[in-house]
């Protein structure tokens, strides 16, 4: 009886708030950047008046933009291919290898948590002096954004590999006379294939959302230039907002597509030998 | 930490000695870590370990706690019990509304998606922080937000108060946002894994819902309790983007940092920056190691 009153009347009167509580800040910001009325003029009989898309385009105009979401594109390429390129051997190499050492990576691969952004920011501030050369450069971010996006890259590859049967592949490809980096690249990768795209997406994900460093070392990325047009422009500013926040959930949605059909289709090799 | 890697033959001399050829192609075997950890050290350990170099340095060259210890004085101390006190209430916060939130999703029986989207959408909004998160509740409970008109127009006045987005108040509303959801993704398994044939086993023997939660539901919970509260506490001491939108620059410890490492302080002064990331690095430390001992200790029950 008590149960039925919970879950006829208390859980979706909960759910109901909560879905206020998530959704209310995000029709504010929407109506703020799009809606050409100030809050105090607002009036139901006027709630449907006056939306633009005007906002969003003077701020894609500003030839700041271009430049900041250039430099953002490459940043989430370079970080994606780098994050790859040092975690598929490693991983698999721990899969293969080192089954007992997978909870000390594991742990490590947390460490960015311990360190937080501004943390890192800090040290790489007083390393600055020494490595000019290397830290004047914007691409210079990609290594720092690789290590900020390890807890999420690290789980995508890791729980992918775990969805195959890594040994067979590897023992086949390697009798077959196949050295380790083309069986990487020819036999595991084409077995990954949603793992690394999520993986990629992920770093796109970070990069897109990374503000503390960028701030600090005054590069000018995406979210920097994000921050800094609100200042000329909050209406834009805000617009921009939206157009990240757009994308950053569109990749979630990618993510959750691709990593799920594969585990469902996945055939069953195991313990038919 | 660093011998566990590089020599795995260091204890038990003879059992290693006996399975030689196993052991030596297993000691080789940790090379295939080596440009990971080389990584990591560089980008990582290199950068967080300076931070602790450069904050305890003095002038002549050698090593003193003095901005260690100048750190936890005056308004940096404020900054720290300002950083700490909203922290945990956005911690303790995030934890309630988390776990009743993840207890009514998982009752979700019906219709079948609702689960699946309410996982789905705190997978995104865990992760959203930054600056759009300050501008989507700016743009809400600002002082000419759309909420804040709304509330208006029922006879609240949001702003009669102390509140304010900057405050300890408004903080924990905001970082509500991606508190709550990170809760219920912590919390969910943990609840899944409560097997109904306990509480089927405790009504067999006499125990009522109140005895059951009591004895069995609760305390299975608790460290996958305690883990998240530690985890949002540490995911909110930490936060910087979205904090720097909504309050002035030195009232919290990662704005604070900021604005010693922006560089506008005398000489002496940047050594307290650092040495603020110093401590932050070493609470964030003790809270990952708890988040960690609680979570191995939680999968116990989740098989």
């Amino acid at each position: 009886m008590k149960d039925r009153l919970f879950g006829r009347f208390v859980a979706p009167a909960i759910l109901a708030v909560a879905a206020g509580f998530f959704l209310l800040p995000l029709f504010a910001m929407l109506r703020f950047a799009l809606q050409n009325i100030q809050v105090i003029d607002l009036r139901w009989s006027n709630i449907f008046e006056k939306w633009s898309l005007a906002p969003l385009w003077s701020a894609f105009s500003d030839d700041q933009f271009g430049r900041a979401l250039t430099l953002s594109l490459q940043l989430a390429f370079g970080t994606g291919l780098v994050s790859l390129i040092l975690l598929v051997p490693t991983i698999v190499w721990v899969h293969l290898r080192l089954p007992r050492a997978r909870s000390a990576v594991e742990f490590l691969t947390i460490l960015p948590y311990v360190i937080p952004a501004i943390g890192m920011v800090a040290g790489i501030m007083v390393i600055k002096p020494h490595a000019r050369w290397f830290l004047n450069s914007d691409l210079s971010l990609i290594p720092f954004y690789v290590v900020l996006a390890l807890p999420f890259t690290f789980r995508s590859i890791d729980t992918g590999l775990k969805a195959i049967d890594l040994r067979t592949l590897v023992e086949a490809s390697r009798s077959l006379g196949f050295g380790w980096i083309p069986t990487i690249v020819r036999v595991i990768v084409p077995n990954l294939r949603s793992a690394i795209l999520s993986c990629l997406f992920l770093t796109v994900a970070v990069v897109l959302g990374e503000y503390t460093i960028a701030d600090v070392l005054l590069k000018r990325t995406f979210p920097a230039f994000m921050g800094e047009y609100r200042g000329s422009d909050p209406k834009g500013g805000y617009g921009l907002a939206i157009l990240s926040l757009v994308v950053t959930t569109l990749i979630f949605m990618i993510i959750g597509f691709v990593s799920r059909p594969r585990s469902m289709r996945r055939p069953r090799t195991k313990g038919t030998t | 930490m660093a011998s566990v890697f590089t020599n795995p033959l260091g204890e038990g001399g003879a059992a290693a000695k006996a399975a030689a050829p196993f052991t030596s192609r297993k000691s080789r075997s940790w090379f295939g870590l080596l440009p990971f950890l080389a990584f990591l050290v560089l980008f990582l350990i290199v950068p967080a370990v300076s931070v602790f170099a450069q904050a305890m340095r003095v002038e002549n060259g050698g090593f003193g706690f003095t901005a260690m210890s100048e750190a936890f004085s005056g308004q940096n101390l404020d900054a720290f019990w300002f950083s700490i006190k909203f922290s945990a209430g956005a911690a303790l916060v995030g934890t309630v509304l988390g776990t009743l939130l993840a207890y009514v999703a998982a009752s979700i029986t019906r219709p079948r998606w609702l689960r699946d989207a309410v996982t789905a959408f705190s997978g995104v909004a865990a992760n959203m922080g930054g600056l759009p998160l300050a501008f989507a509740f700016l743009s809400l409970l600002g002082r000419q937000g759309l909420g804040t008109k709304l509330l208006n127009g029922i006879g609240v006045d949001l702003y009669s108060g102390d509140f304010g987005l900057g405050e300890v108040t408004g903080l924990v509303t905001v970082y509500s946002y991606f508190n709550i959801p990170l809760m219920l993704l912590v919390i969910l398994p943990a609840i899944d894994g409560l097997k109904p044939s306990w509480r089927e086993a405790c009504s067999s023997l006499g125990g009522s819902g109140y005895t059951y939660w009591r004895r069995v539901g609760f305390p299975i919970l608790t460290p996958s309790i305690l883990g998240g509260f530690i985890l949002l506490f540490a995911n909110s001491f930490s936060a910087y983007a979205t904090a720097a939108q909504l309050t002035d620059n030195s009232k919290i410890v990662p704005l604070r940092i900021g604005f010693f490492l922006g560089g506008d302080v005398s000489v002496g002064e940047d050594a307290i920056g650092f040495a603020l990331a110093a401590w932050m690095i070493i609470i964030m430390a003790v809270a990952m190691i708890f988040y960690w001992v609680m979570r191995r200790r939680a999968e116990r029950w989740q098989s």
